[in-house]
């Protein structure tokens, strides 16, 4: 009998149900593995800062934690390089080029943005035209000039080359094109000059698009390798990266203190991510960068 | 000072007249159009001088957008575009830097097909760059769909996807070698004693023909995330409307994603394999840090282009090739571009 | 307005690439004569590496600063990675004010001398009365073109260190100081214990190409810029066998986890281990300062190095550090002063206390060394310490940069078995030959 009612609204309510179940567990299978996929190389970073060489490449039976965690290992470090020397640098120069790059950036953007001028087409094909330039292509003439400047082996150089690039004024034209026009006439209308619409309007309503940056711009900063390789060469210049190499060749064998270092490393661009990351994905949403 | 300002307004009125002329008679509507600007800028400057204002309202507007854009172009032009230009000059030339330098015209790019490590690099960064970008963005595609639906904790995975993008690349790479190291990490180590893999056949990660494979590997993990939070933005741009009355027509979950998910994300799958391309030709730290060994020397199995331009400049001194070789880079990345753009343009059409 | 533009900036490229090409070499050089007559206050701009981890810098900045009132060395650290390629960017263009610089190896030599950033010292030698001999033939190894540019004040060279406990307890007898391959091979099968979770390496191989290539040039009939590499294949073969035989640890595995030598020395589980003598102080100064765990290194000893059939014992590789006066400096006679100084006698005195080896080698400073606290006390260790014939890990010739990486390219795809060793020799002398040939 039941057969014959197969097509009940309630049965198929129910293998709807059914099917709706089986795919919220397909999904969660699915997180749940690539989570792990994920994680797993953090997680095995922090239990081999705390344990010693002999411990980190016990299989059997592998511990997360050591009957001894090694916590020391955690001051040794600032001992065996100068490794504040290496956040000090990185800390000072990720925050200027951040800090440059959302002013000039969002600066430049506004005007492409919302006003009209002379040669705005050729400017800001300028700007999209090195977007597709690897960077690769031009350090070596970039870093000849640089050294003519007596800009080598200083931090300053470092700032020059990130504090403006054209990512950041792309990102945050695509923003401002989204707000309204009619707010800004008004303001002018209202007798606003320029730079007070950008500082009283614009500014505050593009919170989520300067988050998105100041991710973008802290973590290409924070973790660029290459860049400083090439233009920071005295010890007392280097950036982490470059310090954290170093320990890695000099120290090799020393697991748990490489490790230990690398989590240290790891600390401030995941601090600043998840400050920002509710702003994330609204920001990149926002910026049109979706294309 | 009042005969100048009748002087100015008499050249002007004259200026705007003869060009109002010319407007009558010209045929052509595009010039036409030209014309009538330009007799639109004489006109307002007249009324400039003619209401004593020394500059006019349009030179005003254009300082206040350059006053805008000169901080950040400034830099740009200055640290960007002369080097840019600087080195499509190098690339015809010979020079090390401290000698005369000299013109050698298309000498440099003649000497690549020759050159076996050049050849080497070649083709593994376009192996690299195939492996990679159809990777990347099919499993962060497959993940911002996955993290897009209504799930319990859904932040702690975008937060989780997105780790691996964050963390710094030395340190990350020091996990993986101890990860995939070919004779006591746990991975080799699951190989053997679970899937009794025997131990000389193990796979060494890190070098040969596996190599490459790993560095794709390394970066679809650590990139994906970035690529989903984008993939992401654009899924919330999709209207919920399409997918009901998808639902209504009694599409399938396949069918959703054929006829109404990936259309609408088209322009986003375009940014995405743009930047995509562009950063895998890019290739330089994660090879060296990977697979350089101690001495962060690559072997013909690994070298990529970024590494031998940084061979040439700073280790050889031979400017010139260096410069002739990112030349090479920088054409395989716009003509890769340039596809993709008549792709998009013919999609559109 | 476009090509306006574009002209603008063209222009300015090349104003800087005039400007960084030869701004350098006039414009400092005017001065020179009258600062250096004068007499007065002189400070001497230093180039160096790792300041805080080498004892001898300091000890010969004070050492010259004392026996020459007025004139004050300020040493500026470029630290150890990449110090060549860092001190050609320096050097290169305009901008620097080094007087001297160290040379750490041949390669960065030669880059620095094509580059016309170094002075001829020729002169300055012939003035000064310089008998080249003391160093042992050396200098003629990095003469360029008939010019020296460098003089050494330090050389090492390759020795053989062993862990007396690890041959204790396995029974079998100490290294010689006359050891041919054969029984250096023989010896480390011997030593080796291959049971697994308490493995004994018989020896070890750092991943540099120094450490397996150039036993081949021990013979004094090939040298690593010949363009046939032909020779390096029994070694290869020995090395390789070696590893399939897990009497040493094997080359991917050292290369994915970059494993120092010291690391594995001092990690007690290596019996011998064929390095440069400049470990010698190291071991010396970490075992001193508890670093390494003398319970697992403390007792070693060195032998010389091993040497083909028919060959005469205590032919090793060298390498040597020298000091150069830059071409930019503007008080050329003080700083050839300080060189001389420093490669000189008294310069050897100060890095022989240090527990390093100058170029200016004799019995003496042997003595000096061998007595030093820490120094093993057997007697072929000292023996040791005298070199027949030495060869230069790397001779000065031209292209020599591109001979080194292409020697070390191939060196890794045969080490990690990507290509055979007669396909890896093969590729080697191809390469060298189009280099060679340019």
């Amino acid at each position: 009998m039941s057969s014959a009612k197969a097509d009940t609204p309630n049965q198929k309510f129910r293998s709807k149900r059914r099917n709706q179940i089986i795919g919220k567990i397909v999904i969660y299978a699915i997180l749940l593995v690539i989570t792990i996929c994920m994680i797993l190389p953090f997680l095995w970073m922090l239990s081999a800062s705390i344990k010693s060489n002999r411990e980190v490449f016990v299989m059997d039976p592998f511990v997360w934690i050591p009957k001894q965690p090694k916590w020391d290992n955690y001051i040794k470090i600032w001992t065996k390089i100068p490794l504040l020397k290496f956040v000090q640098n990185t800390v000072i120069l990720t925050i200027v080029v951040t800090f440059l790059q959302l002013l000039t950036s969002s600066f430049a953007a506004y005007s492409f943005a919302k006003l009209e001028f002379k040669h705005k087409n050729a400017l800001f094909l300028a700007y999209i035209a090195t977007i597709a330039m690897p960077w690769q292509v031009y350090m070596v003439p970039q870093f000849i000039m640089m050294r003519s400047m007596g800009l080598n082996d200083k931090l300053l150089a470092m700032i020059c080359l990130q504090a403006f690039s054209a990512f950041g004024v792309f990102l945050m034209k695509q923003f401002y094109e989204g707000i309204p026009n009619d707010l800004c006439e008004a303001a002018r209308i209202d007798g606003m000059s320029e730079y007070r619409i950008y500082a009283k309007i614009m500014l505050p309503l593009s919170k989520p698009a300067l988050s998105t940056l100041t991710i973008f711009t802290f973590v290409n900063t924070w973790n660029d390798y290459l860049g400083p390789l090439i233009y920071l060469r005295t010890e007392t210049k280097k950036t982490i990266q470059l310090g954290l190499k170093m320990f890695i060749g000099q120290y090799s064998a020393e697991y748990g203190l490489i490790m230990a270092g690398s989590v240290v490393s790891l600390i401030p661009v995941i601090i600043v991510f998840l400050c920002l990351q509710k702003y994330f994905v609204e920001g990149v949403a926002s910026t049109g960068l979706k294309g | 000072m009042d005969e100048k300002k009748a002087a100015l307004v008499q050249e002007l009125e004259t200026e705007a007249a003869e060009l109002m002329r010319q407007i009558r008679a010209e045929t052509d509507i595009q010039k036409k159009k030209k014309l009538i600007v330009k007799r639109d800028s004489v006109q307002r400057k007249l009324t400039a001088v003619r209401n004593n204002r020394r500059i006019s309202r349009e030179t005003k507007r254009d300082l206040v957008a350059y006053s805008f854009i000169a901080p950040n172009f400034i830099g740009f032009a200055v640290f960007t575009l002369v080097p840019i230009v600087f080195a499509f000059v190098l690339a015809f030339m010979n020079w090390d830097g401290s000698n005369a330098i000299s013109f050698v015209g298309l000498e440099n790019f003649k000497r690549m097909p020759q050159d076996t490590f050049f050849l080497a690099a070649f083709k593994n960064t376009i192996l690299y760059v195939l492996g990679t970008v159809p990777l990347t963005m099919i499993v962060s595609l497959a993940l911002a769909i996955v993290l897009n639906q209504k799930i319990r904790a859904r932040g702690f995975f975008r937060t989780v996807a997105f780790f691996p993008y964050v963390a710094s690349l030395a340190a990350i790479t020091a996990v993986w070698s101890m990860i995939f190291h070919p004779s006591k990490g746990p991975v080799n180590y699951i190989l053997y004693s679970l899937f009794k893999v025997p131990q000389d056949q193990l796979p060494k990660w890190f070098s040969g023909g596996l190599v490459l494979f790993t560095l794709v590997l390394f970066s679809v993990w650590k990139y994906m995330g970035y690529y989903m939070v984008i993939y992401l933005a654009g899924l919330q741009g999709i209207s919920a409307e399409l997918y009901e009355a998808g639902s209504l027509d009694g599409a399938n979950t396949w069918q959703k994603f054929r006829y109404i998910t990936w259309p609408q994300l088209r322009s986003t799958t375009f940014f995405v394999v743009v930047m995509l391309t562009i950063n895998c030709f890019k290739v330089y730290d994660i090879a060296v840090m990977l697979a350089g060994g101690g001495d962060g020397k690559l072997s013909t199995s690994a070298t990529v282009l970024v590494y031998y331009i940084y061979q040439n400049a700073f280790n050889y001194w031979d400017l010139g090739y260096s410069s002739a070789i990112a030349m090479v880079l920088f054409i395989l990345v716009l003509i890769v571009t340039l596809i993709q753009f008549r792709y998009e343009k013919k999609l559109e059409a | 307005m476009k090509k306006k533009l574009i002209s603008v900036m063209l222009s300015t490229a090349m104003i800087a690439t005039v400007l960084a090409g030869c701004g350098g070499s006039d414009a400092a050089q005017a001065p020179a004569a009258e600062e250096a007559a004068a007499g007065e206050e002189i400070t001497l701009k230093w180039a160096i590496w790792d300041k805080d981890i080498t004892p001898y810098w300091q000890a010969i900045k004070d050492g010259y600063e004392a026996s020459h009132p007025g004139v004050t060395v300020e040493m500026t650290d470029l630290g150890a990675t990449d110090y060549m390629t860092v001190l050609a960017t320096e050097l290169s263009g305009s901008g620097s004010d080094f007087d001297v610089v160290t040379i750490k190896d041949v390669p960065g030599y030669a880059t620095l001398v094509s580059k016309n950033t170094l002075e001829p010292l020729d002169s300055y030698i012939a003035d000064a009365g310089i008998d080249l001999s003391v160093y042992g033939g050396v200098d003629k190894q990095v003469t360029v073109n008939g010019s020296l540019y460098e003089l050494p004040f330090r050389n090492d060279f390759w020795v053989v260190f062993y862990n007396k406990d690890i041959f204790d307890a396995a029974g079998v007898d100490y290294p010689t100081n006359d050891m041919t391959f054969e029984q250096y091979d023989e010896l480390a099968r011997k030593v080796a214990d291959t049971t697994f979770g308490s493995q004994i390496y018989g020896t070890h191989y750092h991943t540099w190409r120094s450490a397996v290539q150039l036993f081949g040039v021990l013979d004094g009939k090939h040298t690593v810029m010949d363009g046939n590499y032909d020779f390096f294949k029994p070694y290869y073969e020995m090395v390789l066998k070696q590893e399939d035989d897990s009497i040493c640890r094997n080359y991917a595995d050292l290369s994915a986890e970059g494993l120092h030598y010291s690391a594995a020395f001092s990690g007690g589980d290596v019996a011998m281990l064929n390095m440069g003598s400049w470990y010698i102080s190291t071991l010396i100064a970490s075992l001193a300062s508890g670093e390494y765990d003398s319970s697992l290194c403390g007792n070693w000893g060195i032998v010389k190095y091993p040497h083909a059939q028919g060959v005469e014992p205590g032919s090793t590789l060298g390498t040597i550090t020298g000091l150069s006066v830059t071409s930019v400096s503007d008080q050329k006679d003080a700083a050839f002063d300080f060189v001389e100084w420093v490669s000189g006698p008294e310069g050897a005195a100060v890095m022989a206390s240090t527990g390093n080896f100058p170029a200016l080698m004799n019995d003496e400073i042997s003595d000096i060394i061998a007595g030093l606290e820490g120094f093993p006390t057997d007697d072929a260790s000292k023996e040791a310490l005298s070199v027949s014939n030495l060869y230069l890990e790397v001779p000065y010739a031209e292209k020599v940069s591109e001979v080194n990486d292409i020697l070390d390219t191939y060196h890794k795809s045969i080490m990690n078995r990507e290509v055979s060793i007669d396909d890896g020799i093969a590729s080697m002398n191809a390469e060298v030959e189009k280099v060679l040939a340019q």
